[in-house]
Order: structure tokens, then sequence, then C-alpha cells
């Protein structure tokens, strides 16, 4: 459940936020430069709410009026960033398994437990390879399963299917519903991309202005 | 190859070719003067031995201390606002353009045992006397070489791009697990070559050491001290010490080469 009141400073104007998600996938549509990613970003906690309250899964994570706020890691949230943001000095799987050691599993299942989800993928063969020598695609994927691995609380993803060639692009995005029904967490979609949303969301909201 | 860019006037070229004369010829006077068949009864003589090895000691733990108060130092600058940053700014690089004796005079005021504001107190509830000791050379290189990693970190900090640490915390990163595993690696080449820059610097430290922590040998006489000690009574093993010192720095230089001073600053 995220449910989302207020505004954020987006460059220098205000953008206003209105969004409730329960236990489904949402798509934002939009054009743009309106800030589909900024309202990522306050939910995940990297753009701290002007005014206004943000609750995930019934707690309030934050609220300026109330002087509350949980930093992002804390609020365990499953995140793909627009443009991947793998780290670059790792290779792919450890890319992947990184939000499961940080949420204290041991090195070697976690990697074992990335491993298997990036089987699914299709990047297992580029599992050792460092991040920066992955193609556009690859490393969307590699994205994909770093935010889908772990058991987070909420789902974000950011044009996720982007970087993703045609013909593969119905297979991953059947992968990512499967993985966000197991995961029975809300999710949010940003994309330009309106047939994704279409085949990946159980409803869309449409962002205008 | 033909474009404007490309094209070297003539007078720019020998302009580079005495440029490059004028720095290697002083080596190649160096070596000239060195005394190949007698070096290693040089270069193993007590004082020159233990002048090397104090150098190579100080300058290492002066890095090491560098680092410890150089770090803290360059996030704040870089990544944070307060009041009196420009001043904090303009007294880390002044080491930097200090004269080192004044440098030396200056820690002599602040650690000296009698008239030092802190040297009597380190004294009398500790015991410890910095000046003409060890640790006084650690000190003294410390304070030269500390601009020159602090302004290294400083820029590799500030070109890093933070959606990397962003990341990080979204998936759960906390505070020291995100500097450890994604801010470090992430600064590693700025922070070797401040590293280098800092030692090679604490390695030549003269004017600071000597008016701080005096010239007493296998004490506090480091190696630049006793090249220049030596110079009068034994220049044979002067040039014998300059040789190591400059083979030690292209040795490092040679080492590290394009890996990460290149690297750095590309």
């Amino acid at each position: 459940m995220i449910s989302l009141h207020g505004t954020v400073s987006v460059g220098n104007f205000l953008r206003r936020f209105s969004l409730e998600v329960g236990n489904e996938t949402v798509g934002v549509f939009g054009a743009n430069g309106i800030g589909k990613t900024s309202l990522l970003r306050t939910v995940a906690g990297l753009c701290p709410l002007g005014e206004g309250e943000l609750h995930v899964n019934g707690v309030v994570v934050d609220a300026p009026a109330k002087h509350q706020f949980v930093q992002p890691e804390l609020r365990n949230i499953g995140m793909v960033f627009q443009d991947h943001s793998l780290f670059p000095f790792m290779t792919a799987l450890d890319n992947a398994a990184f939000p499961l050691v940080m949420r204290g599993m041991k090195r070697s299942t976690a990697r074992k437990m990335a491993n298997e989800m990036m089987e699914q993928f299709d990047v297992v063969h580029v599992a050792e390879q460092l991040a920066p020598t992955l193609s556009g695609g690859q490393s969307q994927r590699v994205a994909i399963v770093r935010a889908l691995v772990g058991a987070p609380q909420a789902v974000l993803l950011d044009e996720p299917l982007s970087a993703i060639d045609e013909e593969s692009r119905e297979g991953v995005r059947n992968l990512i519903r499967e993985h966000l029904d197991r995961l029975k967490v809300s999710a949010v979609v940003v994309s330009h991309d309106r047939a994704d949303l279409d085949h990946l969301c159980t409803r869309i909201e449409n962002y205008t202005r | 190859m033909n474009q404007v860019s490309s094209r070297t006037p003539r007078f720019v070229r020998m302009g580079a070719l005495i440029g490059v004369l004028f720095l290697a010829l002083p080596i190649v006077g160096l070596l000239k003067r060195v005394a190949w068949s007698t070096l290693w009864t040089q270069l193993t003589d007590v004082a020159t031995r233990d002048a090397l090895r104090i150098s190579l000691y100080a300058s290492v733990c002066a890095t090491l201390l560098a680092l410890v108060l150089g770090l803290p130092l360059a996030w704040c600058l870089a990544r944070m606002q307060f009041a009196g940053r420009r001043f904090v700014r303009a007294l880390v690089l002044l080491p930097m353009v200090l004269p080192p004796v004044v440098g030396g005079v200056a820690l002599l005021g602040a650690y000296g045992k009698t008239r030092g504001l802190l040297g009597g107190v380190l004294d009398s509830l500790f015991g410890v006397q910095l000046t003409y000791s060890l640790s006084g050379v650690i000190i003294a290189e410390t304070f030269v070489a500390l601009p020159f990693l602090v302004l290294a970190l400083e820029g590799g900090l500030r070109s890093i791009d933070t959606k990397y640490e962003e990341a990080a915390a979204v998936m759960g990163a906390k505070d020291l697990t995100r500097f450890m595993r994604v801010t470090l690696p992430l600064l590693k080449p700025s922070l070797v070559a401040g590293l280098m820059l800092a030692w090679a610097r604490a390695l030549g430290e003269f004017g600071a050491t000597i008016t701080f922590a005096g010239n007493i040998q296998s004490r506090t006489q480091t190696a630049p001290l006793a090249v220049y000690t030596m110079l009068e009574s034994n220049p044979e093993g002067a040039y014998a010490l300059s040789f190591l010192l400059v083979a030690i720095c292209v040795g490092v230089l040679v080492g590290l080469r394009d890996r990460w001073i290149g690297g750095a600053s590309q």
C-alpha cells in the first residue's frame, strides 16, 4: 500500500502528487519532464516531500509537518532506476546480489539466489562481467533482477523496458508481472510507452501538465 | 593530421625541448656524480641506513595520519554547506603555500615543550614531547602532506555521481556500509593518487622537519636531512643517498603509471 499526497520541488517548480496504490501495479503515464521520476524518488526517500504525507504499508514514512522521515535504507523498496545505476566496479551478479547482502544474507547464498533469477531473465551468461561491459539491455535486466530479488515492501520501476529490444520485450514484461504477483506488493511503473504499461499494470494514471 | 590543432609550430616544439632538458639535466648531473663502485658501502653506512629507515617509517605514518585527518575534512568540504567553509578550505591549503620552515616554526608554537600552546599540556599530562622526536618528524610531515591528500579526495568526492550512493541507500545500505562498499571503490583512483602525492611530499620534507624535529642522527634525521648534512662532510654518501631517493620515486611513478595517475585525471 502506497499513499502519497503532497508537493515536491522538481527543479525550480513545485509538483503536486496524489497517488493511491493498493496491492496492485499502477502505471504512471505522461510526457517527459513532468516529474514521473521525482514521484518514484519521493516514494523511495531520495526526494523528500515539501509538504503533505506519504504512507507505505500503513506506516508514515514522510510527513514534514510531523517532522517524520524514514531514511531510504530503512524503507525496503525495490527500484529500477532510469539509467539502471549498476555499480561500475562490481560484476553483474554482485550487483544483483547487493540488496540481499545488505539485508544480512551471506554473500554466497545471496549470489546463488541472484544467479537463479538472472537465469530467468537470461543474463546468467554475463554474470561475472563488470557492469560497464554489459549492453544496455543486459544492464537493464540486471537492474530488474536487483529490484525484485529481495523481498521488497514496494517496487518502483522507472522505464524498466526502455533498453530491452522489441523481440524480447514481451517475455521480460511477463517475467516482471510474474514476480510482482509473487511478491504481492504495491508497484508503480513509470513509462512513456503506453503498450508496456497496458501489459504490466492493473491501472494506469495519466499525468498531465 | 592536417587539422589546425594538431599542427605544432616550431617555436613551441623548441620551447618544449628546452623544458625537457631543464628537467632532465639535473638528473643526469646527479647520476654522473654517483660513485658506482662504492655505492653499496655508502648506502649501508649506519647514518644512511638509519636516515632511510626513519624516512620510510615517518613518511608512511604521516601518510596514514593524513588519511585519517584528511578524509573527513575532504568529505565536509566536498559535500557540506556550512558557515566558514571558505575559511576552512583556505586553512587546509595554507601548508601547501607556506614556506616549510615557517610551518616548522608554527608547529613549535603549537607543540613546543616550553612555549607551545599544547606542548606543555602534552608534556605534563602524558609525558609526551613531540619536538626533537620521531613523533615530531611524523607531525611535521603530516602538516605539509595533508593538503595534497585533502585536495585529491575533495576533487574525487565531487566527481562521484551520487546516483550510486542513492541506489545503495534504497537497497538498504546504511551510512558506513554505503561509504565502505560504494563510495570508497568509486573514490579509489583519487585516493591512490592523493596518497601518492602526500607520501612523496612527506618523504621529501625538509624545512618543517629540521625546524620542528631537529636533525639528530639516527633519531630525527630523515634522508633529505642526511643528504644535506653529508654534502659537506661526505659528498659521495650524499650522492649515493640522493640516487636511491630518485630511484624510489621513479619506481613508484612507473609502478603506478597509467593505472592510477592517468586514470584519476581522466
